[in-house]
This record gives C-alpha cells, structure tokens and sequence, in this order.
C-alpha cells in the first residue's frame, strides 16, 4: 500500500511542482530568434552593420551574368516563410515583396525567374556550390558577410523589433528585469517564423522574439498572441548578395545593382514597398 | 440403426461446429471494424470539439500538400531502382572468394548501416559541394535513399541468393555452365523471387524515410506540410495532412505488397 501510494503521489506532486513553477515564473532572459540572422548577431553582441564596397562596370565575358543571360533564366534562392516578404500561395507559386523585386531584377535583365528554397543559414554561409545565382532574400549587409559575399546598394530598409508573448504580460522594454541586448540569452530556430510558431504553440521557453519589423506585424496580423514592445532596435540594410565563391560575377553585380539604382529612381521600389508594408515607404535610407 | 444416426450426429454436430467457427470470425470481424471505427471516429470528434481545426486552412491548402505525395512516390520509385540495382552487385561482392570485391562490399553495407540516414542525405547535399561536387536537391535525395536502402538490400539480397538450394547451382555446374552463366541463368532469377516481397517491405519502409529528405528543401509531402504550416501557423492541420498521406500510402502500398507476397508463395508450391 505504502509503495503503491508513493509511486502515485511523488511524480503527481513533481508535476504539480512544475507546473506551478512554471506560470509564477518571472519572465526569462531567452529571446528567440531565427538561424545566422542579424538579430543574432546583435543578441551576441557581435552586429557589424556594413556598406556594400564600391561596384565598378565589368566586362560580361565569362561572368555569371553571360550565364544566366544563356541559360535565359535567373536562379534566386528564397525563404517559403518570410511573410510579407516571400511566402507561398497554395498553388506552389511565391509571394511577397522580395518575390515582388526579384521577379522585377529578372525582367530587367530580360531573362526568367526561378526560385529555389534554401535554409536560411545556408544562403549566409555562402559556397551555394552554383545552385542559385543570387539571394534576394533582405539580407542584411555586414563585415562577416561581406568576407563571402558580394551585396549590391540596398533595395530597402527595415526596423528590427522586438515582440513579447502576451502571456508574458510584458508591454515595454522597461518591463524586462536585464539590460538588451547585454543580459539576454539567444535561442535559435531555423527561421524567423518558427519563433512565432513555437509562441502561439504555448511554448514557454522563451517569451521575446527579435525580427524585422514587418514579419512582426504580420504574425500579429495573423493572430500570433504577441504585442511589439519595441518598433526600432536598429535599422537594417537590405541587400541582394551573392556568393563569391562562386563563378566570376563582378558584371552581374554591377548590372542588379545599377537595376536597383534605377528602381529606386523611377518609383518602382516605393510601390512595391508600400503595397507589401501597409503604404509604408521602406526604401528611403533612415536619416536621409 | 444406432450407427446410423451417430453418423448423423457427428455430421450435425459437425456442421454445427462449423457454423459457430463462422459466427466467431464474423462477430471477429465485426468488432474488430467497429474498434476501428470508434477510435478514428473518436479521435476526429476530439479534435472537431476542439474546435481548433480550420477546414477552411485544409480546403485552401490540401490540394497543394496533396501534391507533394507525386515527388514522395516518384522519390522511392526511383531510389528502389537504383537500390535494387545496388543490392544485387553488392550481395554478389559479399558472396564472392575474392577479398577485395568482398572487401568493398562489406565497407559499403557497414558504413551505410553504422550511420544515420539522415546524416547521409545532409553530407550528399551540404558537405560534397566542398569538395566540388555539387548535386541539387532531388538527385542528391535519390542518391541518399538509393545507397541507404541499396545496404540494408544488400543483405537481403544476400540471404535470397543463399537460399537458392545449392543443387540448383550444381546442377548447372555440372552441365558445363560458366560461373558467371550460373549466376545469372540459374541462382539470381530464383533469388529475386524470393527477395520480391522484402524489396515491397522495404519500399513501404522508404516512403516514409523519404520524409527525411524535406531537411534538404526537396518540396516533398513533409516540406510542403511544414512551410504551409508555418506559414499560416496551421501546424496541426498541416501535419495531421501530410500523416494522412503517408499513411494511406502505405496501407495502399502494403496491400499490393501482401497480393505480390501471395502470388510468390504459391509459385513456390
């Protein structure tokens, strides 16, 4: 009776522990953020924001671009799940704004568009190893990257924001008991959206969540139990890349950026812009 | 007279007992459906109380995850092809008097079976383009699940070539075949018949492995399944579809593979 009753009450009386446990927990340092992303970096202290290097005409012998300009189509690596950015339809096609300039680039050049979905991770680590020719991914220009990667001028702009579970209770910045990005602690998840996921899952590992502004307002938008508690962290330089490791591509990387000068001018990336961002203009460079 | 209607008897009473065997498979059969019956049935009207599952989410993107099952299908097809093919040079190599050929074999099925699958397809995909050899996504999957599955065949196959009776081998010995003859004209045709139903086995087994090659962006049922999902943040939804799937596809997969199974024995009789 004696064993009996101690086989049944101790593991009933550790679950009731932990589960007091955890709703009277305070709120925890963990902020979850996506896989070799900026806002990692930033939580490590290590963000090393960057411009692109000066870009100069090349000759179009040789260079990836006589490639894709042979092959008729341009192959670009992006992210299913980065609404409003990229994000699938249920016919398999993607959308968003990134879908939206990468298919512009591509008319430009007279040439198709192909999309190709690579993790996240392994469109930074560069070595794509000739499976896409270029990310129009908002790629985030910095030193390291820049070490394997070649970034055009910047086709638009986003705030990093803060968001925090609504159960955490937490509404600012001032509400949180450590310094950001000093006292905190990253967790990662393969992309951005998983973060989202794994809060409105009633997860309680983490509470905060770092991301672009924009993937924020759209989990909120679509019901995610988060509220943004912090619009601008820092700005972020969006940029296409692509992998230096691979083929000769100086000619390429002057012609998309010289395309990208162009949207710029004529209007083209301030439409698009404020037709995915809620008629916000993403694309003037903050201070300007 | 008393024969007589003992024999009666023991008819009647032998019909009786056939009669109640009857009544018991049926009343078998019966609850058994019915078990079925109740839990599934149980298990979606836990979930519809729920109310939790959006049929609108199922009815806009179904079709869509739906699609992914043609590239699972067309994935194992492929790689139980190329598996077979690898599986038949390898049990020959493992069966072989010379230690080189053997030798090389035996590596092959060893390194395969002492790593997991997954870490395969990984190194095809990410770790080969550092020494220059660089595969897309769907050839690297096939290659993955062929060479896995080609291992573990291998030893399959191994098993089916010595089970052939050894005088079948003789005899053709004894006409005056060449080894190689041999092998092929005599011991593999009657080797495959019995390892046909273990190739039906492990191809039901490979579709739901092939799920593993969703970590290399290969837009397959579980792909599609987890970035709509995540998308939409209808993971349950989109999950619960994509499980569907598999797991009609191998009930459908398993009932042709019981039929061949069938068929193979009673060739055998």
């Amino acid at each position: 009776m004696n064993t009996w009753r101690r086989f049944v009450t101790v593991p009933i009386a550790a679950i009731v522990l932990a589960a007091c446990q955890g709703s009277a927990a305070e709120i925890t340092n963990v902020v979850c953020v996506g896989e070799a992303t900026t806002y990692l970096d930033w939580l490590n202290g290590d963000l090393e924001p960057d411009e692109p290097d000066p870009i100069a005409e090349a000759d179009e012998a040789g260079d990836l671009l006589e490639t894709i300009r042979e092959r008729g189509t341009i192959i670009v690596s992006t992210d299913p799940n980065y609404a409003p950015q990229s994000f699938l339809q249920p016919d398999g096609t993607f959308v968003g704004f990134d879908i939206d300039v990468a298919t512009e680039i591509a008319n430009r050049l007279g040439v198709d568009i192909q999309f190709e979905t690579p993790d996240w991770d392994l469109i930074t680590a560069g070595n794509w190893g000739e499976r896409w020719d270029i990310s129009v991914g908002s790629m985030t220009i910095t030193t390291p990257r820049k070490e394997i990667l070649s970034f055009t001028q910047p086709y638009y702009f986003t705030p990093a924001a803060l968001a925090a579970s609504e159960q955490s209770g937490v509404t600012s910045v001032d509400d949180l008991s450590f310094e950001l990005p000093e006292g905190a602690e990253a967790t990662t998840l393969p992309t951005d959206a998983n973060c989202a996921e794994a809060i409105q899952a009633g997860r309680e590992e983490f509470d905060l969540w770092v991301s672009a502004g924009p993937t924020i307002d759209e989990a909120i938008g679509s019901d995610i139990p988060i509220v943004k508690v912090s619009d601008s962290i820092y700005v972020e330089n969006l940029a296409v890349a692509i992998d230096k490791s691979g083929p000769e591509h100086a000619a390429l990387l002057y012609e998309i950026d010289r395309i990208i000068g162009e949207m710029h001018e004529d209007g083209t990336l301030t439409d698009l812009s404020e037709e995915w961002f809620d008629g916000e203009d993403l694309t003037q460079a903050p201070g300007e | 007279m008393a024969t007589q209607s003992d024999a009666l008897g023991r008819s009647q009473f032998l019909e009786r007992v056939r009669k109640a065997q009857a009544r018991s498979r049926l009343s078998f059969r019966i609850w058994f459906a019915l078990t079925w019956i109740v839990l599934v049935g149980g298990l979606v009207f836990a979930l519809w109380i729920t109310g939790n599952i959006d049929l609108s989410f199922i009815n806009e993107w179904g079709p869509y995850v739906l699609g992914g099952a043609g590239l699972t299908i067309l994935l194992c097809v492929t790689s139980i092809v190329f598996a077979t093919i690898l599986a038949i040079f390898g049990a020959i190599a493992r069966l072989s008097g010379n230690p080189i050929i053997n030798g090389v074999a035996s590596l092959y099925v060893s390194l395969v079976r002492g790593t997991p699958l997954i870490v395969q397809i990984v190194f095809i995909y990410l770790a080969l383009p550092q020494l220059d050899i660089r595969i897309p996504a769907i050839p690297a999957g096939i290659m993955a699940l062929s060479f896995n599955y080609g291992a573990y065949m291998t030893e399959i196959f191994r098993a089916g070539i010595q089970a052939v009776p050894s005088g079948q081998r003789e005899a053709a010995q004894a006409l005056g075949m060449p080894e190689h003859l041999v092998m092929r004209r005599v011991v593999l045709p009657q080797a495959v018949r019995i390892v046909i139903p273990a190739i039906g086995n492990d191809f039901v087994a490979m579709i739901k492995d092939s799920a593993l090659v969703s970590v290399i962006a290969v837009q397959e049922l579980l792909w599609r399944a987890q970035n709509v999902g995540r998308q939409n943040f209808r993971t349950l939804e989109a999950l619960l579809i994509a499980a569907l799937v598999y797991w009609i596809l191998t009930i459908v997969f398993s009932f042709f593979q019981e039929r061949l199974e069938h068929r193979m024995a009673r060739g055998d009789r």
